[in-house]
């Protein structure tokens, strides 16, 4: 077998750290060997990761809406701070292009006059009513030009929430789609609980319906429509059937009922692990809109999280556009300091231990070369260099790692973990002679290096 | 009458990994005959340094297995760093 020669083993000079896809101080990028196909209604369909590369992608924000379902409500100061934050987070070319607020209380309505009075274009503020056709005089009296509307579409809402039948669902939906249109206001049907939907009975009638009503309107006003995965129900998988199959939701969206991926976005939920690939799923098989909320906050088990979304984006355009990606531990922060919310400790991107190893085998790694355990360049892109916790399994190798970032010494300066063997053998002995099980914490840490390194201790930088 | 190398690794092995001396012998291998844990090799290695006033590369030091090798080991670096 070893004769064969795609089998046969490769030197090289120096190592192929395959820096294309790792580029360490960039997000890794994702790529694509040629296109995605598809069976759809017994043809074969073609999807090509490379077009929807070139296409507008780009993230809508539900924090203080879905996201604000999830908890107490946020007060007016902190949304508009939240607001600043995201403005700042998604950059000057809108990455981060919208985002939807409650319109029904008087705090909801100074919230938006003190978001808008930031003076941000992005990202742009719309709001989210009930298909109730006295709500546009909210939405026009805020000076809103586009509005979130519920259009439930599965029989379970029709039938059992709204108790009404399909034919009447349909006319009445119609009818507040065309109210926002006469009000000046675009609407955005958000099609509930689509993935338990009738796709041929409903969906795609309706959907086909709203892309006629707005075949002569301007663009602004042309209806678009978000696909809520009310449920988590969504499958990102190939050959997945409908109405739980994204690709072919999406695909049936865009060819048959006409909406261009420009007007069709994604909005899901995480009762079964995948909201946040199910939402990427969608910009790759021909949505342009991910809706996201900060750290995945929203009804039930949440939302995609919005900070995954901006990563999943700078690796699959291979740029964040303007993102400054480093705003996440900023607002990260705030939410944990000043909102008072709970981010668990190995939440990706910010939880307090998301680059933080207690394996000694992995600090032996990040001593010898950062890249062998880390994601990327954290302290660059998320202002958080890798950091290690201490505790019985981290050996002399964490030790070293910690006392060396405690100490802010680098490369040759760096001391070896036989210089630091008094404080590792302190570490032992809290374990196996005094029987602890937590970890140690930095300040029992740095008083050892104080105790066994004084004249490293005096001079820390 | 001073202590040759081979004595002064194995008392130093006796202090550091509580074994007896007889137990020393140029074969032993720290971990699997000696019962040397992780930690210990490291402190086994900063023993040395400070038993033979030397300086040690962190890797080499660490990857010695056998008291004979170690013998071997602190008498190159004696040369090297002592002349």
């Amino acid at each position: 077998m070893t004769d064969h020669p795609s089998h046969r083993l490769v030197e090289t000079g120096g190592p192929n750290l395959l820096e294309g896809i790792f580029p360490y101080t960039e997000v890794p990028r994702i790529p694509f060997d040629g296109p995605i196909l598809e069976v759809i209604n017994g043809q074969v369909v073609r999807f090509d990761p490379d077009e929807a590369v070139r296409r507008d992608l780009h993230i809508t924000d539900t924090t203080f809406r879905d996201g604000q379902q999830a908890r107490p409500p946020y007060s007016v100061e902190q949304m508009v701070t939240v607001y600043d934050l995201l403005a700042r987070l998604g950059g000057p070319n809108g990455v981060i292009r919208q985002t939807e607020f409650f319109l029904y209380t008087r705090n909801d309505r100074e919230t938006i006059e003190r978001c808008r009075a930031l003076g941000h274009r992005y990202p742009e503020i719309t709001g989210w009513i009930r298909a109730d056709p006295g709500d546009f005089k909210l939405v026009r009296d805020m000076g809103l030009r586009e509005t979130g509307m519920l259009t439930s579409c599965s029989d379970y809402h029709i039938f059992h929430k709204l108790r009404k039948d399909r034919r009447k669902a349909f006319d009445d939906y119609l009818a507040v789609v065309q109210e926002a249109i006469q009000n000046g206001v675009r609407p955005r049907c958000h099609l509930e609980d689509v993935t338990r939907a009738d796709i041929d009975g409903f969906v795609v009638p309706f959907v086909a319906r709203l892309m006629e009503l707005s075949e002569p309107l301007p663009e602004e006003l042309k209806v678009k429509v978000r696909l809520c995965d009310t449920m988590g129900y969504g499958i990102s998988y190939p050959g997945a059937a409908l109405p739980r199959s994204i690709p072919k939701l999406i695909h049936r969206m865009v060819h048959e009922a006409g909406v261009p991926p420009e007007r069709l976005e994604w909005h899901g939920h995480n009762d079964f692990h995948k909201v946040h690939i199910n939402a990427a799923t969608c910009w790759l098989y021909g949505a342009n809109a991910l809706n996201a909320s900060l750290f995945g906050f929203g009804e039930r088990t949440g939302n995609p999280p919005l900070e995954g979304a901006l990563i999943e984006y700078a690796g699959i355009k291979g740029h964040s556009n303007g993102a400054d990606l480093a705003v996440i531990t900023e607002i990260a922060e705030y939410f944990t300091r000043t909102v008072g919310a709970t981010i668990p400790a190995n939440y990706p991107f910010v939880g307090l231990d998301f680059n933080t190893t207690r394996a000694g085998i992995h600090a032996d790694g990040l001593r010898r070369d950062e890249r062998i355990y880390s994601i990327f360049d954290t302290a660059r892109i998320l202002r958080r260099p890798p950091q290690v916790a201490i505790t019985d399994k981290s050996g002399a190798d964490g030790v070293a790692l910690w006392v060396n970032q405690h100490l802010g010494l680098t490369g040759d300066a760096q001391l070896s973990k036989i210089k630091v063997h008094k404080i590792a053998r302190w570490v032992m002995d809290q374990y196996n002679l005094h029987g602890r099980t937590t970890a140690i914490s930095a300040d029992e840490l740095a008083e050892q290096v104080r105790l066994h390194l004084p004249e490293y201790a005096a001079g820390r930088r | 009458m001073s202590q040759s190398v081979a004595e002064r690794v194995s008392r130093v092995v006796c202090e550091v990994l509580k074994v007896k001396a007889e137990a020393v012998r140029p074969g032993a291998r720290f971990g699997a005959d000696l019962g040397a844990e992780s930690i210990q090799s490291v402190e086994l290695v900063a023993a040395f340094e400070e038993e033979f006033d030397l300086d040690m590369d962190e890797d080499e030091a660490l990857s010695v297995q056998t008291v004979g090798d170690a013998v071997r080991y602190i008498e190159d670096c004696i040369r090297r760093q002592h002349g």
